[in-house]
């Protein structure tokens, strides 16, 4: 609060469906300070000068994955990024990629039904009875799959995308490495129906490694890793069923 | 859209793949004898002369690894055109474009079977 405290112009995109016929820019020149993140920033203009701007957050420690924004052009979790690597006007956009709801709110809804597409739980031929005890698992094993568990969901992945941006229907980064998560879990049998999914509509190999997704992704769950080991398994299943199929079985 | 080809995205990946590994594995070599062990005298001219060159172009490995040569790359690079196309603003075109590109590739396969066939 002392009275050389640095000012920042924030640019942002601002949109009411009620009101407006597209998206129009808004600039709030505000106080900061040095340790801010940029969700900071936002925070401040929404309590302290425009009530009326909308955007999502929750945990302010990049685990929610609710405050994913453009910043300067760039797909950004808002409560990670430090204020003070951008210069003295900060571009905020929505999401890239997704529908506008208002303001820097995204619709989610066609990632949550991508999400679910690739049955993103332990599929099994017969359930365990619970006299059996538990599914054991090595550190090993576990090791397989645990990096593509780490997605929080914060949909920068789909942001970055270009696939995504020509091909709406592509399952995407986050989807597919949260199937293929599953399908490398040792206790794990519904690789089979996955591969069915990722060869479907919105086909994993339209992936074309652009890497975006794993640049931007903070938590570093490598998507586009999985997403490529993904393409092979996908391949080579089909290629299996193809031989297998001529003998009459599956 | 359904797009046209979807039921062959995993063989046209495959091939691809290949392309990009196998054709990569097999070009380096040829391309380091042909293209400078030759001319910068590393290699001697006579170790490819016709005699030598058509023999082992017509042994089976020969055969096998002109076909792989020929056919892997081929299929890269139509994928490679195919997706460039996609990036550069094609996207709404790709269900036209995709299976003329793969059509060529398809012909180019055949052509060079055939070539090695009668080789
Ligand atoms: S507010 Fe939860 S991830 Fe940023």
């Amino acid at each position: 609060m002392s009275d050389g405290q640095q000012k920042k112009t924030f640019v942002i995109t601002r949109f009411d469906p009620d009101r407006d016929d597209a998206p129009r820019k808004q600039a709030y020149e505000i106080p900061v300070h040095p340790d801010w993140k940029v969700l900071d920033a936002l925070n401040f203009i929404k309590d302290e000068i425009d009530a009326t701007l909308s955007h999502r957050w929750s945990c302010r420690m990049a685990v929610c994955g609710s405050c994913g924004m453009m910043v300067d052009g760039e797909p950004r979790l808002t409560c990670k990024e430090a204020l003070d690597q951008y210069g003295d006007t900060v571009d905020v956009a929505p999401l890239a990629n997704f529908p506008v709801v208002r303001d820097l709110v995204i619709e989610a809804d066609g990632f949550m039904e991508k999400l679910t597409s690739v049955k993103p739980w332990i599929i099994r031929a017969k359930e365990l009875a619970v006299e059996e005890g538990p599914m054991r698992q090595s550190p090993g094993e576990l090791e397989e799959f645990k990096q593509f568990s780490m997605c929080i969901n914060c949909m920068l992945c789909y942001s970055a995308c270009p696939v995504v941006a020509n091909e709406p229907e592509f399952i995407g980064p986050a989807a597919i490495a949260l199937g293929h998560r599953y399908s490398l879990d040792s206790r794990d049998e519904g690789a089979a129906e996955r591969n069915e999914v990722f060869r479907g509509e919105g086909t994993v190999f339209s992936c074309s490694f652009a890497n975006e997704c794993s640049e931007v992704c903070p938590k570093h769950v490598d998507p586009a890793a999985a997403v490529n080991q993904a393409k092979l398994n996908a391949a080579i299943d089909w290629a299996t069923s193809l031989v297998l199929s001529r003998g009459g079985s599956k | 859209m359904k797009h046209p080809l979807l039921k062959l995205e995993p063989l046209i990946w495959l091939l691809f793949g290949q392309g990009i590994l196998l054709g990569t594995i097999l070009l380096t070599p040829w391309v380091l004898v042909v293209g400078l062990g030759v001319p910068l005298g590393i290699v001697p001219a006579e170790a490819l002369s016709y005699e030598r060159a058509i023999a082992l172009a017509s042994h089976i490995v020969g055969r096998l690894i002109l076909l792989g040569l020929i056919v892997l790359p081929l299929w890269k690079g139509v994928h490679h055109m195919r997706h460039s196309f996609i990036d550069f603003g094609g996207a709404e075109r790709d269900a036209l474009v995709a299976p003329l590109l793969y059509l060529l590739a398809t012909i180019g396969s055949v052509l060079a079977l055939v070539a090695v066939v009668r080789i």
